[in-house]
């Protein structure tokens, strides 16, 4: 149960900093208020300029999510005291991926309201099968920021690494998000742009499969 | 290991630089004095013969960083270190040079120097994340960098098969899913090919021969401080 106590470790960490989360709650909601006015008043394609709205401002929250879990981490030594365990690395991967995981669903949760509402777009029955596109890109966004992070770990370039380096990497998925939010709530379908389904779940299985290889190779070196 | 580099290397060494330079002479002499001129666009077509083999080098030096990189976590070599950093800056080169061939093409040809186009748009943010390889690499002066080195190479190449398959996966590709090109213009382009395909040995090696001086006058200064420290509780 390393990968629970890990995750729950990482969230309690985050939950003491009310500064921090109220930071990111803030930074979520005016980028999508920057974002609306730069779009608006008229919007011309509110649903694609809204689908484009809510995976922009969720990837730039969640680099400041990331960063704080990396400081978090450094600043109180919980990353050296972690491989003092001996557990498992995968498993310690595991637990942070779903730290972060568990952090980017909450900005969404944020996010996402305040765009329908702003953009004026979305249905409630395209609800479930936009919290499954949400799972599918936030799996991927946690997987592979998550080793990112770990990359980055010491670095003088990790602002480089996350912020400069993650997005790039991420494209397919990012694609692939914005496609089928866009065809949720222009069409109320996704069976137009079905085959970003596969691919955004290749990400995810891709960075998850990268992380079990790379992520010991990755503790031993910042030994 | 010595600075002395083996003979059969600088035998090989030799070999590849003058094929090198002698393909290129003629690539380029045939580019300019045999390719025919095309009918529509004229003399600044033959930017294909510089475009084309550039891009195709970038993607074999990224892909054989990406070899390097799993040779290197599994072995923990150097060599295999310095192959994948080696690969990538002559990589990183020419795709600066499809990244600027690119565009005078695109002016002639599309009548605009940049377009939000699939492969256009998946080769430059493969430039930026190789760029950035370069650079969080300068940056780690640790004996982590080989590690982090590797993993960033492997990681990177997941786009290397999204810019191969992007004029397939989007529609409203400008760029052709196969070069079908006959006769002369054919023969010259792969004779391009195989010129710059050669340079790029060529320049690795130059590159290795490098790290190899590197690496060794490193294992002399390490063995001369070691025989300079006396063992602790030993007395002359």
């Amino acid at each position: 149960m390393t990968l629970f106590a890990v995750a729950a470790k990482d969230l309690k960490l985050h939950a003491r900093d009310a500064r921090y989360l109220a930071t990111l709650v803030l930074f979520s909601a005016a980028l999508v208020l920057i974002l609306s006015v730069a779009f608006g008043p008229i919007f011309r394609d509110p649903a694609r300029e809204a689908s484009a709205t809510v995976w922009a401002a969720l990837f730039f929250a969640g680099i400041l999510g990331l960063t704080r879990a990396l400081d978090l981490e450094g600043e109180s030594g919980g990353g050296d005291a972690l491989r003092l365990t001996g557990s498992d690395p995968y498993a310690l991967y595991l637990g942070k991926t779903l730290a972060n995981f568990l952090l980017l669903a909450g900005v969404f949760v944020l996010v996402l309201p305040l765009t329908a509402i702003f953009f004026d777009v979305g249905d409630l029955r395209v609800l479930p099968a936009l919290l499954g596109v949400a799972g599918l890109a936030l799996i991927g966004y946690a997987a592979w920021g998550t080793l990112f992070a770990a990359l980055a770990r010491g670095l003088k370039a990790r602002e480089l690494l996350l912020s400069v380096l993650l997005f790039p990497s991420l494209v397919p998925l990012w694609i692939g998000a914005v496609k089928l939010t866009h065809a949720l709530w222009d069409g109320g379908s996704i069976e137009p742009v079905r085959d970003w389904v596969k691919v955004m779940a290749a990400m995810d299985v891709l960075g998850l499969a990268l992380a079990a290889w790379l992520y010991e190779l990755l503790q031993e070196a910042g030994e | 290991m010595t600075a002395q580099l083996p003979g059969w290397w600088r035998m090989c060494a030799i070999g590849i630089w003058a094929a090198a330079g002698a393909l290129i002479a003629w690539s380029l002499w045939s580019v300019a004095a045999r390719a025919p001129v095309e009918a529509v666009m004229g003399p600044v077509q033959k930017i294909v013969y510089i475009h084309v083999p550039s891009a195709i080098v970038t993607l074999l030096a990224f892909g054989i960083t990406f070899a390097a990189g799993i040779a290197y976590l599994a072995t923990k070599q150097w060599i295999w270190d310095a192959v994948g950093a080696a690969s990538c800056e002559i990589g990183m080169v020419f795709a600066t040079v499809v990244m600027v061939t690119g565009p005078l093409w695109a002016r002639s040809a599309w009548n605009t120097w940049w377009t939000w186009e699939p492969r256009l748009t998946t080769f430059f943010i493969l430039w930026i994340l190789y760029m950035g390889y370069h650079l969080v690499r300068a940056s780690i002066r640790s004996t982590s960098r080989r590690t982090v080195s590797a993993i960033m190479g492997v990681v990177f190449f997941v786009n290397l098969p999204i810019v191969w398959k992007s004029v397939e996966w989007w529609r409203g590709s400008l760029h052709p899913r196969n070069v079908t090109m006959t006769g002369e213009m054919r023969e010259i382009l792969l004779l391009s090919m195989a010129a710059w395909l050669v340079f790029y040995v060529a320049v690795l090696e130059r590159r290795l021969r490098l790290e190899w001086m590197r690496e060794a006058a490193l294992s002399e200064a390490d063995a001369a401080a070691s025989a300079a420290v006396p063992l602790k509780g030993v007395t002359a």
